[in-house]
Parts: structure tokens; sequence; C-alpha cells
């Protein structure tokens, strides 16, 4: 296997060989996918390029934004609007040529990316921004049996994680943070803070005028709906005038009707309200009149000074103006469409972040919250994360070098690493804990099921494949992202697996509901979830339409939940053996996992500069063991 | 410098900057995601700033690449050196077509369109050759992989001419970082705590000089002011590891430290400045220098093992792009919090690890540092424990 024929060596093999010896070699026959080319990848495609990984195919379907250049180093200005795999790859490619590079410009869910195009990896980075995808790719290495390196950044944090299927903990075994939601009262009736007024702005009031529909945003949360039904009947009333407005739309009047209908008829009608402001200060309903006045002279292009805090007049100004914008916009589409176009915000569409803005402010005024100036709301209303070169780069090094631990089969030592902001140190570590028995994603049978979709019905899959070759009673539940089975619902059983929308690629989980007796009499508890992932196959008329599961293979049996168990989660910490405690970041959208470090009492709280504190501040645990403290 | 007195007020949410110096809407739709990390003042204050980079090789690549994406004034690349071969296996700016050309004039190009608004200039002489003037026209002074005689050399310029000096270099998995920065006052912004922050030495380099309090909707934000009192290459290569630590804390030191030290006299010593081979003698000569290196830093004595040399001194010519950019990330970072004067600066010398992923930053000076400074040195000295390295759980 030596290249004996070559008489010099490569010089680009020189150095690497030398520092890492044999693990060179794996790393220059190893064929890996790296999902995502934004602020990590860039840096870590440029380490896997130059650090001489065979093969590497870049998965993204993002196009460059003016916004990524301060960080996404193998992108520039004349890039802007192309496809970021695309430009990675020509880019790096030039930093050697030796390498092998595969640019794919698609969606990492779409259906050509199959468990046995996974399979074809020895190694899948993920350099997402998004949790969604990260748990699909999670999903598709376990399925696949691929080691994840997972990584992710906010602002100087980082984390690296390495995942091997029934070997550490996946992506999924730790819960993650759901993105925030607010009470619809607080949003609607009681705001305290500039985030209602900027969620009220951005997911009720531009919506009802240029969107679809009241409410049905992620962001509002109904789950006291019940306690304050009198509030919420009232509110619906609200929306349902503010649709009639919506008709005027284009008029002269629009803005006046508009601004007199949320800032002072609705305002007037919470001040009437007198219980709910005995404890709280009440709000000051707006005569457009009187603003109107005050703000004579004030020129349309205030909106384009985003640093400052606009005064109320300013404030007005800017509505009345972006209002005039957007409906010219709507009119426009409507006469190509016939009213069916709506708008929805989008932070970098600055009519929108305008208007979002400017009546986010005028609520504030309304309920004397303090004001907060464009560049904020956009952050705020836009979930905008920051993000740095530098980190990126730390930690796209960290992958690497995980990636080396990997490629050496030496799981034992790879870790899970964080960017540390102690003066003492800049990474802290912890050892890669063990699956967490009860996650739903990996603690999962997983088994590949090869079926003949042309005929295979969902019967032949519950009497020969399950019952016949598993052993599988009847109380069994079978679903996609639909249920398609359970003892009460058997429409489905003679129907083929086509008519329900499964296909190549699809996964169906078996739950299992039997609790049966053993040989000896002993109680069995019910198998674990078993995921099938579909693999189409033609099969000889007189064969089973599903191939028969191997011979031998067992589905494990749950362990039986000890009820005395207070806290399931620090036990699980426990177990990771590194004595910590875990807690779960208050932080929508974030980049990182549910953890974040302890931080040096220099630098305890995120130091993002006055109003950028994006959803408060990040929570930390220490979990660091290196003797800092020591106690004789 | 550019940059506001240590004493000057403290940034107070809107710009302190001269308005011809302000950041422009352009530069603001750039540097977004930045800007809403550090701050519009930090930005303004980087925009304005020169740095020294010395030494074009894989660290320096990232250094540059990191320093020019966010936006300083100007980058100055020295190196009299040609493009060799090994120079493109570690390195991104440059490609077979720059072989023979002068380092840092081949590297230039590639910086420039990183950013267009970074002024980047190049010299090719030795930096040996400068006088001491030369480096006060830069705000910060950063040299890699240079051997220790002429860090010294560049480190007693910048002090003479009072000017922040860093230095790195990556020998295969392992690596350093130097700095110092004389003296630097910082600003830590966080959420004020119950506990009163007291104007007082937090370590034996550090301490509160004064404490702003700033309403923020319901809760109060603190800024603190902190300075960090440093000490010289020259004065720093031959300290001990804090006195106060005890053995358990003395065994997470990574062996890299006493290698590197080692590593550096062997090319002090050597006739012909080279690094080790791994010749036999070589590795003899260099397993001396590496048992007395943990001898002067007061280590146990066992923890260097012959494997690990051998390991170290195999690799110790290499760059692995990885490395480089885990050293050149956490230096540029430094570099940006020093001329933003924000964050906690690293003081002084990081050893890195990447067999083990550890970077401890251990703070090596010469005894008497902290009572020269802080007039009660003996506070560390003789508490049981020394609480202001302590880190405590956050639970709130
Ligand atoms: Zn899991």
């Amino acid at each position: 296997m030596e290249e004996k024929q070559q008489t010099k060596p490569n010089p680009r093999d020189v150095g690497p060989r030398k520092a890492l010896g044999s693990l060179h070699q794996r790393i220059k026959e190893a064929r890996v996918l790296m999902v995502g080319a934004g602020g990590i990848g860039c840096e870590l495609l440029k380490n896997l390029v130059l650090t001489g990984f065979g093969e590497i195919h870049i998965v993204d379907l993002d196009t460059i934004d003016l916004s990524n250049l301060n960080r996404q180093f193998l992108f520039g200005m004349q890039h802007i609007k192309k496809s970021k795999a695309m430009v990675a790859k020509e880019t790096a490619g030039k930093f050697n040529p030796n390498v092998k590079l595969h640019a794919h410009h698609a969606n990492i869910k779409d259906a050509e990316f199959n468990i046995k195009w996974y399979k074809g990896f020895n190694l899948v980075f993920n350099a997402l921004d998004n949790l969604d995808a990260r748990r699909h790719v999670n999903k598709m290495c376990l399925a696949a049996d691929v080691p994840l390196v997972e990584s992710g950044t906010t602002g100087f944090n980082g984390q690296v994680q390495v995942i091997k299927k029934g070997v550490t903990e996946c992506y999924d075994c730790t819960p993650k943070p759901v993105p925030k939601s607010f009470p619809v009262c607080t949003i609607r009736s009681t705001p305290s803070q500039p985030i209602h007024c900027i969620v009220w702005a951005k997911s009720y009031l531009f919506t009802e005028i240029f969107g679809t529909s009241e409410d049905d945003s992620p962001e509002f949360d109904h789950t006291k709906d019940a306690e304050n039904a009198q509030e919420i009947e009232a509110l619906r009333r609200e929306s349902q005038e503010l649709k009639k407005i919506r008709e005027q739309i284009g008029t002269d009047s629009f803005a006046r009707s508009i601004f007199e209908k949320v800032f002072t008829r609705d305002i007037q009608r919470l001040c009437g309200m007198e219980d709910m402001w005995k404890r709280r200060k009440a709000p000051t309903a707006l005569d457009y009149d009187t603003v109107e006045t005050a703000a004579k002279g004030i020129p349309g292009h205030t909106a384009n000074m985003d640093q400052k805090i606009w005064s109320l007049e300013e404030n007005f100004v800017v509505f009345v103006d972006s209002l005039q914008r957007l409906s010219k916009r709507v009119q426009e589409l409507h006469a190509e469409d016939g009213d069916k176009s709506i708008l929805s915000f989008d932070k970098d569409d600055v009519d929108t972040l305008d208007f979002v803005a400017a009546a986010a402010n005028l609520r504030s005024h309304v309920f004397g919250i303090e004001l907060k100036s464009k560049f904020d709301i956009k952050q705020m209303a836009g979930n905008i994360i920051p993000a740095i070169a530098t980190t990126n780069a730390i930690t796209a090094g960290v992958c690497v070098l995980q990636a080396f631990k990997v490629l050496r089969q030496d799981l034992s030592s790879a870790q899970m690493v964080f960017l540390s902001r102690s003066s003492e140190r800049v990474f802290s570590t912890e050892k890669l804990s063990a699956p967490n028995l009860s996650c739903d994603v990996c603690g999962v049978a997983r088994a590949t099921v090869e079926v003949d979709l042309s005929r295979a019905t969902l019967d032949d899959l519950i009497e020969g494949y399950l019952k016949k070759g598993l052993g599988y009673g009847d109380e069994i539940s079978i679903l996609t992202d639909q249920l398609l089975y359970d003892p009460d619902f058997d429409d489905n059983v003679g129907n083929e697996f086509t008519s329900m929308g499964v296909e190549e690629g699809t996964f169906i989980t078996v739950m299992d509901d039997n609790e049966e007796e053993g040989e000896n009499g002993e109680i069995l508890q019910p198998r674990v979830n078993l995921v099938l992932a579909v693999v189409n196959k033609e099969i000889e008329e007189d064969q089973d339409p599903i191939v028969p599961p191997e011979e031998g293979m067992v589905i494990p049996r749950k362990v039986k939940q000890v009820e005395a168990a207070p806290a399931p989660q620090e036990a699980h910490g426990a177990a990771a053996g590194a004595g910590m405690k875990r807690m779960h970041e208050d932080m929508a959208d974030s980049n990182c996992g549910a953890k974040k470090r302890k931080l040096d009492d220099a630098t305890a709280e995120l130091s993002i500069k006055d109003g950028r504190r994006g959803k408060g501040k990040m929570e930390v645990v220490e979990v660091d063991d290196s003797g800092v403290i020591e106690i004789d | 410098m550019v940059v506001p007195t240590a004493t000057a007020p403290l940034p107070a949410g809107p710009l302190t900057v001269p308005e011809m110096d302000a950041i422009t809407a352009d530069e603001v739709a750039i540097y977004d995601r930045q800007i809403r990390l550090w701050g519009m003042e930090a930005q303004a204050r980087m925009r304005n700033s020169k740095i020294l980079l010395i030494g074009m090789r894989a660290i320096a690549n990232e250094i540059a690449k990191n320093l020019a994406l966010a936006g300083i004034g100007s980058l100055t690349v020295l190196d009299p050196e040609v493009v060799t071969e090994d120079d493109l296996a570690s390195q991104f700016f440059i490609q077979e077509e720059h072989i023979g050309m002068n380092r840092a004039e081949a590297a230039a190009p590639s910086i420039r369109k990183l950013n267009p608004r970074v002024t980047i200039h190049t010299d090719t002489d030795s930096p040996s050759s400068k006088p001491p003037t030369f480096f006060s026209q830069f705000d910060i002074t950063i040299a890699t992989e240079l051997d220790l005689d002429a860090l010294i050399s560049i480190n007693t310029s910048c002090r003479q001419c009072s000017r922040p000096f860093y230095s790195a270099a990556s020998y295969g998995l392992y690596g350093y970082i130097f700095a110092d920065l004389i003296s630097h006052t910082f600003v830590i912004e966080r959420d004020k705590s119950n506990i009163e922050t007291r104007l007082a030495p937090e370590t034996q380099t550090r301490k509160v000089i004064s404490c702003r309090t700033k309403k923020e909707g319901d809760k109060v934000v603190e800024f603190v002011t902190k300075e960090e009192k440093y000490s010289s290459l020259a004065d720093t290569v031959n300290c001990p590891i804090d006195p106060t630590w005890r053995p358990r804390k003395r065994r997470t030191v990574p062996a890299a430290l006493p290698c590197i030290k080692a590593l550096w006299e062997f090319i002090r010593t050597s006739p012909t400045h080279n690094y080790p081979t791994f010749s036999r003698t070589d590795l003899a000569t260099f397993t001396r220098l590496a048992t007395e290196a943990v001898a002067n830093l007061d280590l146990p004595a066992d923890m260097l093992k012959a494997s690990f040399i051998s390991t170290f001194v195999e690799g110790c010519t290499s760059e692995l792009v990885p490395v480089a950019a885990i050293l050149g990330g956490v230096l540029a970072q430094d570099v940006i919090n020093v001329l933003g004067k924000r964050e906690q600066p690293l003081q002084n010398f990081l050893v890195f690890d990447g067999e083990v992923n550890a970077g401890p930053v251990l703070s090596l000076h010469p005894e008497g540092i902290a009572k020269e400074e802080n007039g009660n040195g003996n506070r560390a000295k003789n508490g049981e424990i020394e609480t202001s390295t302590a880190e405590v759980v956050s639970l709130d």
C-alpha cells in the first residue's frame, strides 16, 4: 500500500505525516460530508482541504448574503446571491488540488440524500445554524451508523460534540430549548417589555394587515387562554375590526384608520378594564391629530437612522411612511393575482422592518415601555444571533481534532468541547456521555426494511414482518408522520403503503404496548420503539412483498422505569460520570446545544452591548473538574 | 494609539468616537453580526488600529484572515523569507505560482481581497534589522514562529515604546500564545450581582479600578473597569508556576509547556540554531533540556514521559491547519478585545495541547509583581484557597 513507486513524497504530506503518523493515511483516504457552508462551514472546509481529507461533499441550500462577509471568508462581494456550496467548493478547491470536492446546492432533507448515501461516508460534519436540520442529520447518521461531529457557535461561545450510534449521546439525548413564546394576553393586553411590543407588531399587527391570519404564530402561548376567556373574546372582536379596516388598503385614510384603531380605541377599551391596571401602570391612548401636528417637518428618511432611538413623532412618521410603502406593494401584487398575495415579515425586507420597528415603538410609548433603535429591533424581531469569524475558526479547528479521534477509532478519547470564557483556560472538555436510554431518537431500535412498494400493504408489515418475523403481539401502534395503525384504528390494514404516503426513505415507527409473560413467568417490558427505514425493492410475485427480518434479529425491551427516581435529569448527568449538573438554555434558536459553560467571574455575563442581549442572559453551568477548587 | 487613554470615561451607549471616525452605514451592514456582539464603539476603535504581523506561516494566515475580516485599520505583514513548497501545505493565501516569491508579498493580494476596507502593507526586511522606534508605529505587534532571542528583542523594543506584544507558534499538535500588554485597562459589562464589586485586587496581576452602573429596564448593568499588569517575555521565560498552586493543579499543566521551553533552548544553543532532528543525540539533548525546564517550572518530575518527548520532537516542525486555526483564532480574538478595550485579555501564557484539547492559560510572572503593583501580594500567598480563581456554579 505504501507509495513505493514515488521517489519523493508530496510536500503537502510531509508535515502532517510527521505530526500525525499513520493517521495521516486514513485522512487521505477519508470520504467525508460537510452539511452547511456558512460560518463554521467555511472555516471547516479550509481545515479539511488543507489537512488533506481525500473527498469532501458539501451540502448547503443557502445563497450568500452581505452580512455573511464578516466571517465567511470563502465568499466575496462578487459572490452575493450565489450558492454557498458552489462558491465554497470553488474557493477552497484552490487550497489543495489533491482533494476531491463535490458541492450540492440543495436541502439536506431532500430524498436524494438517503441512508444509502450517508453510508458512503466515513464521517459527517454538521456545520448548521438551525435545530431542524441538525436533528435530521443526527437521525440520518444514527440510521446509517456513520459518526457525526456536531458543532455550533453563538457569539464568543462554541461547542463541538462527537456522536456515534450506540456509543455516545446523540444530538437529541438532551432536550433542546424550544423557541420562546408569550401568553396571548401579555402580547395583546398587558405588555411590559420591548419584546412584547415587537412580537405584537410583527406577529399580530403586521400579519393582520398584510399576512394571513391572527395568532397562529408559534410565538403565542395559548395555554392560559381559558383562564382569561373574557379578555380573549374581546381580543377576538378587536381582530375582527382590524380585518375590516384592512379592506381600506390604498385609501388616503388607511394610516389614520389603523392608527386610531390600535393606538386609540383599543387602548381606551383596555384602560376601561380597571382590574387590569390595579397593579400595573395603565396605558395612555394616542391622538392621531396631535401626533401628526407635532411631527410636521420630520423627513421621511428618518427610517435610515437605525442606530438612533426615534422620538414618538419620528416613529409616527416612519409608521405612516412604511405603511404607504407596504400598501403600494400589496396593491401592485393584487393587481396581478386578484387579491391573493400576502406579505410576510422579513428582517432583511426594509419596508417590513420599518413598519414593525415604528409600530412596536408606538406601542411601547403607549404602555410606558423603553423604546428601542431599529438596529436592536431587527435583532429581536429577526432572532439574529451574533456571529464572529474567530469563534467559528476555533470551533472548526476543534471539529477536525475530534475527527482525528474518530478516524483513529479511538472514541474513548473523543470529547465534548466547549469554548470557555474563563481567564484560566480557553477550552473546557467533558468525556462523551453514554446514550440516554429514554431518548426518542437514539433510544430506539433501527432497521432497514426492504419492501416491494408496488404491492405491499400495511397488513404484510403487521402480520408478516412484525408478528411472524419479530414476535410482536397485538398491542402495537404504527406511525410515520401520521398514525397508520393502532388496535383501535385498523382502517388502513388492507391498504398499500403508497396510498399512505410511504415511499423510499420513509421512517416507520413501531411502538409496542404489550407487557407479556416470559418463558419463566417473568413480566417482559414492551419492546423499545422500532424505527424502520423503507427501501424499495422489486420482489418476485411468489414471495412476500416484504423481506422478512434477518434470522436472530431481536428488538430489545424497554428498561423498567424506577418510579422513586426524583430527578431523572440529574441521574442522567451523574451517569455521564462527569459529576456535572445540567441546565437548559433559555435561548430561542441558539446555535449551541442545551448547555453553556460557567464563566470566569471576570466575564460572568455574556457581554453583549446595550440592548443586544438577545433573548436574555445565557444560562451557564460549571462542568470542568480540572482541579480549580481544591478542598483538602 | 488612537484609542482613548486608559482613564477615559467608559463607553456608555452613544458613540464617543469623533464624528469623522464614526462607522458608516455600509460598514454596519457588513459588520452587523459582530457589532451586535461587541458594539459600535469597539468596532470604531478597531477600524482606526494599525497592527504588525511578523512571520507569514500557518498561524499568521489565520491571524491575518481574522483581523482583516473583523475590520482593523491596517495590517503590515513582515516576512523576509520566500515561499517554498512546504508553505503550500498549511497556507491558504498562496498557491503553486507563488513559490520563490517573498512570503509577505505573496500573501498580501489574497488578504486584501478578504476585506478591501483594510489597508495591507508588506515589509520584506528581517525583523531583527528593525530599530525599536519601528514598532512605535503600530498599536500591537504580533510575532509568530520566531526563535526566543528574536522574540525577546522585539518584545524589548515594544516595551521601550509602550506597545503591546504577542507571540505564538505551533509545533505539530501543540503550540503556545504569549501576551505582554505591559499594562492594560478594560471594561467588563455584566448584570449587577447582590455582592458589591469592590475596588480591589482580584489576582496578583488584576485589580478593579472603577465601577459604574446603568439601569436597563428591570435590571442594573455594571461596567467594571479592570487593569492587568504584565511581565516581559525575558522575565517570564525562567519563571516557575505560581507557587500557591497545589500539587494536583500542577499536574494539569500540559507536558507541552516544558517541551516548548526546551525547544526554544535547543534552537538557541544548537550551533546551527535549528530544530532538533529525530536523531539519538538530538533526542538526548532535548530530553535533558526538557527535564531542566520541568525543574525550573517547579513541576512534578514524573510528568514528562519519554514517549511524549519523542512525539513532540517528531512533529515539532509541522504546522497542522486545525491547530493553527485554534491558536490564530484565540490570538486574533484577544487582539480584537484589547483594541476594543473589552473582555478579560489573555494573562499571559497559553499552552495548547491538541491531543487532549487542553488550553490552560498560565499566569507566569517573576516573584514580587503582586507586591510591587498591588501592595498586598500576601493575600494570594497566605490564603488556604485562593477564591479569586475558584469557579462557582451559577444557578440563576
Ligand atoms: Zn439520543
